[in-house]
C-alpha cells in the first residue's frame, strides 16, 4: 500500500472534527506536496517552492546554531562550576545538561505556540500555515537557558495572538513574532530576565560557593544512565567556583569589572579571548553566540534565495559605521571599544541572519531593503552602546524598523512611480 | 547650547515620543491614520501648530503671567485659557491655509483639522514647557521635536494600517481594535530608544 493511500484512509471528517481535520491536513501537506498545479501555458512559476520549503529551509539552517546551542548550555554550567573547563572534557555530561534544559523550553515554544496555530485555523476555516515552524524553532535560541517555562508560555501566546493571528495569520504579521515573544518576555519579567545569572543555566546564583539545582533528570535518569557505562556522572554536590562572574561580553564592555581598573574591551579580553568569543563558548542566549555556524545558516539562506543578502550587507554596513562613529567620538569605555569588535560580541550576526531578513516583516522594495538593513545597523548600535538600559540593541532595533518598514516601503514606491513618470 | 537644542528636538521626537510614550492627541491620530496622504497632511499641521503656538504660549507665561511680568502678580492660574485661545487662533490659520491650498487635503481631514485645538498633544506641548522651564529656544526646539515625533507615528502607523487592509483581519478587531494592537506595538517597539540621554554625550 502506497503511503497516500494510508493518509487517505485515515483522514477524519471534516465536518465532525474540524480540528483534526486540521491537524491532519497540516502533516499531510508534509508529506505531499498538492495536487493542484499552475497548468502549462498559464502563469509561469520557475519552481514549485512554496511556504512550506521556505520555511524548512530556514529550519535547517538553524540547526547547527540548536546543536551547538545544547552544547554550550552544558559547557557553561561546567565551566562556572570549575570542572571539565576544556571544551570537549565531560563531553555526554554537557549534551545531557544540554539537553535536559533545551528541550522543555523547545516543547513549550511549540506546544503553545502550534496549540493556538491549530485552534485558529480550525475555527477561521483554513489550513495551518507553517509560520510557526519558524518562529517555534527561533524563540528557543533566542532565549536564555534559564528562562522559566511559565513565562515562556506567555510570552509565545502574546507573540502568536496579538502579533499574528490578531493580523490575519502567517505572512500578515507587522512585527517579527519570535522577537514580539522575546520582547514580552524582556519587558515584562525584567528583574528576572536579565542580568548575569541567566545567561548561564542550573545555578542558584554566581556567587561563589552557590549551590547546582539538580533535578531527577540529571541526578536519577541520566546518572542511572552514566552509571551503566561507568562514564563520570553529575555531581550535586558541586558549588560554582571561586572568581566565576558569568558576566556576558556585553555586560563587561559597558561596566567594567567592578574593582578594578579595567573597562570597555580590556575588561572584555581580561575574560574571554576572541577565539572564544568568535566560536561562541561563551555565555548568552541559546543560538547566538557561536558565530562560523550562524555564518554557515545565513550562507545557505542566500543561496536559496530565502533571506536577502541586501538586508544582511546593509546591516553589517550599519553598524560598522556606527561603531566608527561611536570610536571617532570615543566618550565611555564602551564607546571606544573598536568598531570591528563589536561583531565579536552579542547576537548581532543572528539578528543579521535570521530576525532581520524575515521576507514578511522586512521591507519588501530593494531600495527599501538597503535602507532598512542600515538603520537596523545603526540604530542597534545606537542601542547596545548608548542605552545603559538594554545590554543588547539588535532585538529592539529590529521591531523599531518593522514598525518603519511599510512606510519605507510606501516612499520607496512612490519615488519609483515619480521617476518613472518622468521618463515616460 | 546648541548641542542641547539638537538634544531636545531628539528626545522629544523619538525617546519620548508624545503618542508613543505619553499616549497623547490619540483622538484624531487613531481617527485620521487610514491614509498615508491624509496622516501626511495632518501630521504637517501638528508639526506646525506646536512650532508655532510653543514659543508663543512662552512669551505669554513669562512676559504676561508670571510675576515678573507686565502685570507683576502671578497669574499662572489663567494658562490653560490662554493657551487654548492662542492655539485654537493658529488652528483657524491653519484651517484657513489648507483649505485654500488643497482643498482635497481640508476634506479628507472634515472635523479633524479644527479639532487639533483640541488635540491634547498640542496642549501637553505648552504644559511640559512649563513644567520643565524650559528657555525660549528650548521651547521652540521642543515643539518641533514633539511635532515631528507626532508626524512621524502618525504617517508610520497609517503605512502599516494600509497594509493591512487586505488581511483576514478578526471582525471584532477591524478598524480601530487594529489600530489600538498597532498602537501599543509601536509603543514596545520605540521601548528601545527610552533611557537613552543625548545629554550624556556631550
Amino acid at each position: 500500500m502506497a503511503l497516500i493511500d494510508f493518509f487517505k484512509k485515515i483522514e477524519p471528517d471534516k465536518e465532525k472534527s474540524p480540528l483534526l481535520h486540521t491537524a491532519y491536513d497540516a502533516f499531510f501537506t508534509f508529506a505531499f506536496t498538492p495536487n493542484t498545479v499552475t497548468p502549462d501555458g498559464g502563469t509561469h512559476i520557475k519552481d514549485g517552492m512554496d511556504l512550506k520549503r521556505t520555511m524548512f529551509y530556514v529550519v535547517i539552517a538553524l540547526q547547527l546554531c540548536f546543536l551547538f546551542g545544547t552544547y554550550n548550555i552544558g559547557h557553561q554550567h561546567f565551566l562556572a562550576l570549575g570542572v571539565h573547563e576544556s571544551f570537549l572534557a565531560g563531553f555526554h555530561l554537557k549534551l545531557a545538561y544540554g539537553l535536559v534544559k533545551l528541550l522543555p523550553i523547545f516543547i513549550v515554544a511549540n506546544v503553545v505556540g502550534l496549540g493556538i496555530e491549530f485552534w485558529y485555523a480550525s475555527n477561521r476555516g483554513h489550513g495551518v500555515e507553517e509560520g510557526f515552524l519558524v518562529s517555534g524553532a527561533l524563540i528557543p535560541l533566542i532565549m536564555p537557558p534559564d528562562v522559566p517555562l511559565i513565562w515562556l508560555a506567555f510570552s509565545v501566546a502574546f507573540a502568536v495572538i496579538l502579533g499574528k493571528e490578531a493580523f490575519g495569520g502567517t505572512g500578515m504579521n507587522v512585527w517579527n513574532i519570535a522577537l514580539l515573544s522575546r520582547v514580552f518576555i524582556f519587558f515584562a519579567y525584567p528583574t528576572t530576565i536579565s542580568g548575569d545569572e541567566v545567561w548561564v543555566a542550573g545555578l542558584t546564583s554566581t556567587e561563589a560557593g552557590a549551590a547546582v539545582d539538580y533535578t531527577w533528570w540529571q541526578t536519577g535518569f541520566f546518572n542511572g544512565i552514566f552509571e551503566a557505562f561507568g562514564w563520570s556522572t553529575f555531581d550535586p554536590g558541586l558549588t560554582v567556583a571561586d572568581g566565576y562572574t558569568g558576566a556576558t561580553p556585553l555586560a563587561l564592555a559597558a561596566n567594567g569589572i567592578p574593582g578594578t581598573d579595567l573597562v570597555g574591551w580590556e575588561a572584555v579580553t581580561s575574560v574571554y579571548s576572541e577565539s572564544q568569543m568568535w566560536w561562541g563558548t561563551i555565555p548568552g542566549s541559546i543560538g547566538e553566540t557561536c558565530k562560523p555556524f550562524i555564518i554557515v545558516g545565513a550562507i545557505l539562506l542566500i543561496l536559496t534565495k530565502i533571506a536577502s543578502w541586501r538586508i544582511m550587507l546593509s546591516m553589517v554596513i550599519g553598524a560598522a559605521l556606527a561603531g566608527m562613529g561611536m570610536n571617532a567620538l570615543g566618550l565611555t569605555p564602551f564607546m571606544e571599544v573598536p568598531w570591528q569588535y563589536h561583531f565579536y560580541m552579542g547576537s548581532f550576526f543572528f539578528a543579521m541572519a535570521f530576525m532581520a531578513t524575515d521576507p514578511v516583516t522586512a521591507s519588501g522594495t530593494l531600495t527599501g531593503k538597503w535602507i532598512y538593513g542600515f538603520f537596523i545597523g545603526v540604530i542597534g548600535m545606537i542601542i547596545r552602546v548608548l542605552n545603559p538600559a538594554y545590554p543588547e540593541g539588535w532585538m529592539l532595533a529590529i521591531l523599531l524598523l518593522n514598525t518603519f518598514s511599510a512606510t519605507i516601503d510606501n516612499y520607496v514606491l512612490k519615488a519609483n512611480i515619480k521617476k518613472r513618470l518622468q521618463r515616460a | 547650547m546648541e548641542g542641547s537644542f539638537v538634544n531636545i528636538f531628539i528626545k522629544a521626537a523619538f525617546i519620548e515620543n508624545l503618542v508613543l510614550m505619553y499616549f497623547l492627541g490619540m483622538c484624531s491620530y487613531l481617527a485620521v491614520s487610514k491614509s498615508i496622504k491624509t496622516a501626511f497632511g495632518l501630521g504637517l499641521a501638528v508639526i506646525f501648530v506646536l512650532a508655532v503656538t510653543m514659543p508663543i504660549n512662552w512669551l505669554i507665561h513669562e512676559h504676561l503671567l508670571s510675576e515678573n511680568g507686565l502685570f507683576g502678580r502671578d497669574l499662572t492660574f489663567l494658562k490653560l485659557i490662554l493657551f487654548i485661545a492662542v492655539i485654537a487662533s493658529m488652528v483657524q490659520l491653519v484651517e484657513m491655509v489648507v483649505e485654500k491650498v488643497s482643498p482635497a487635503l481640508y476634506n479628507a481631514l472634515g472635523i479633524f483639522l479644527p479639532l487639533i485645538t483640541v488635540n491634547c498633544a498640542i496642549l501637553s506641548g505648552s504644559l511640559f514647557m512649563v513644567t520643565r522651564e524650559y528657555t525660549l529656544g528650548e521651547t521652540i526646539a521642543f515643539g518641533l521635536g514633539g511635532g515631528f515625533g507626532w508626524f512621524i507615528a502618525i504617517v508610520a502607523l497609517a503605512a502599516i494600517r494600509e497594509k493591512i487592509r487586505y488581511s483576514n483581519v478578526p471582525a471584532p478587531l477591524r478598524g480601530l481594535g487594529m489600530a489600538f494592537l498597532i498602537t501599543g506595538l509601536m509603543g514596545v517597539a520605540f521601548l528601545g530608544l527610552m533611557g537613552i540621554d543625548p545629554a550624556a554625550l556631550q
